[in-house]
């Protein structure tokens, strides 16, 4: 017989598996994964990622992220100004989902991790009445959809290049793509466990 | 709380949403159990588990073949056809000098995909055979850790933005691969939406680790 409490109960974020937390060296009983490790630098790793983030979503909204070669004339849009272009020629939908994939989840996601980041080590007033776990999974959920802006200018770059109209990607694509990847790094690395009581 | 030993785990489930605590109860044939607190999904039953994904993931594989090997988009403009398929478009990302973006893109919408669905094919065929414990073991590590970079939903999506942009170049055809991915897709999200991890690791202790008369 094992006596436990119920708050020390953790999840394998690998394998799903529910676990006792023993302090320092979790390994899970299932997998043999380690149940986030670092406890000495819980949140620093996250922050790491973070911060690499958001210093490539800088040039990212910067430079354009299209260039369209079109009879001589050389057109570059950005992120921003590619939303702005669709809006005027009323494709309202696809102008909607390419500022929420490449504008509101990115910098919703940054503000949200930070939050959350901050939340964990510094509790602040009010915050008991935030699902934190919620937040979590939300963030998870929607992340991968910022790299569609990505895909579109991989797809409309390969399609079309003749010597006359040519589409080429812009260097905000490698931003913008390395922006995506970090914010993803670090919603991995945020230890959920860290998050106490509800 | 109180536990005969730390096997009784397993009858314990935290709920991916909230992380709530919860025992697992046996449930019906074909049914689900949610989260008490915020009405996620915690486990489904279905005795017919490993024929089901097998079945998927095998057909999920010969859409996902389909779709790589027939032209996705054609487009006609100024007298001139052209077509992409998914691998040239990664492989004109290169040619272009986006080594970055053509590196992420090549994993997150090819090589993924197609590992998991290679994966859920051995692993379901090794639990059909009733063998491999370590094999499945390191498989589902495997599994669980690719299985957040697969984004071929995604890039159908983008194909769908991307056809609205090419409206002003010219004619557009739409290919085979692109049913083909429609479909692919489809499955890919019932696959990872339906199937939890968590359900083959049960699934996995009852087929492999329980199969000794006690």
């Amino acid at each position: 017989m094992i006596e436990v409490d119920e708050d020390k109960l953790i999840r394998c974020p690998v394998c799903d598996a529910v676990n006792i937390d023993k302090g320092k060296k979790n390994t899970c009983r299932r997998c043999g994964s380690a149940i986030y490790h670092h406890r000495s630098f819980s949140t620093e790793k996250s922050w790491a990622f973070l911060i690499t983030a958001m210093v490539a979503y800088i040039p990212a909204n910067l430079y354009p992220m299209l260039v369209t070669n079109a009879f001589g004339t050389k057109d570059e849009s950005t992120i921003l100004g590619g939303v702005v272009l669709l809006w005027e020629l009323e494709s309202y939908p696809v102008a909607a989902i390419i500022f929420f994939a490449s504008i509101v989840i990115p910098v919703l996601k940054f503000l949200i991790l930070i939050y959350l980041l901050i939340s964990v080590k510094y509790p602040l007033g009010k915050d008991k009445k935030v699902n934190k776990h919620k937040l979590y999974y939300m963030t998870e959920i929607v992340g991968p959809w910022s790299m569609i802006d990505v895909f579109v200018v991989a797809i409309l770059a390969a399609l079309i290049h003749l010597s006359s109209v040519e589409i080429l990607a812009g260097t905000a694509a490698t931003a913008f793509a390395i922006s995506v990847f970090f914010t993803l790094l670090a919603a991995h690395a945020f230890d959920e466990t860290l998050i106490k009581g509800k | 709380m109180k536990l005969e030993n730390e096997d009784a785990l397993d009858n314990l489930i935290i709920c991916h949403q909230c992380y709530t605590l919860h025992e697992e109860v046996p449930i019906e044939d074909g049914s689900k159990a949610c989260c008490s607190e915020c009405g996620g999904i915690l486990y489904r039953y279905d005795s017919g588990l490993v024929d089901h994904g097998l079945a998927l993931s095998i057909s999920g594989l010969i859409f996902f073949t389909l779709a790589n090997a027939f032209p996705l988009i054609q487009v006609d403009i100024l007298g001139n056809e052209q077509f992409i398929t998914i691998p040239k478009t990664i492989f004109s990302l290169f040619d272009n000098g986006f080594y970055i973006v053509g590196f992420i893109c090549i994993f997150l919408i090819f090589v993924f995909p197609l590992m998991i669905f290679l994966i859920n094919i051995l692993l379901f065929l090794l639990l059909k055979l009733k063998r491999g414990k370590r094999l499945t073991k390191d498989l589902l590590i495997l599994l669980s850790h690719i299985k957040p970079w697969s984004m071929p939903d995604i890039f159908f999506i983008s194909i769908l933005v991307a056809l609205v942009k090419l409206v002003a170049f010219g004619q557009i055809h739409i290919g085979i691969a692109f049913w083909a991915l429609m479909v692919f897709v489809l499955i890919d999200i019932y696959i990872t939406k339906s199937i939890h991890l968590s359900e083959i690791w049960m699934l996995r202790k009852r087929i492999l680790l329980n199969r000794e008369p006690k």
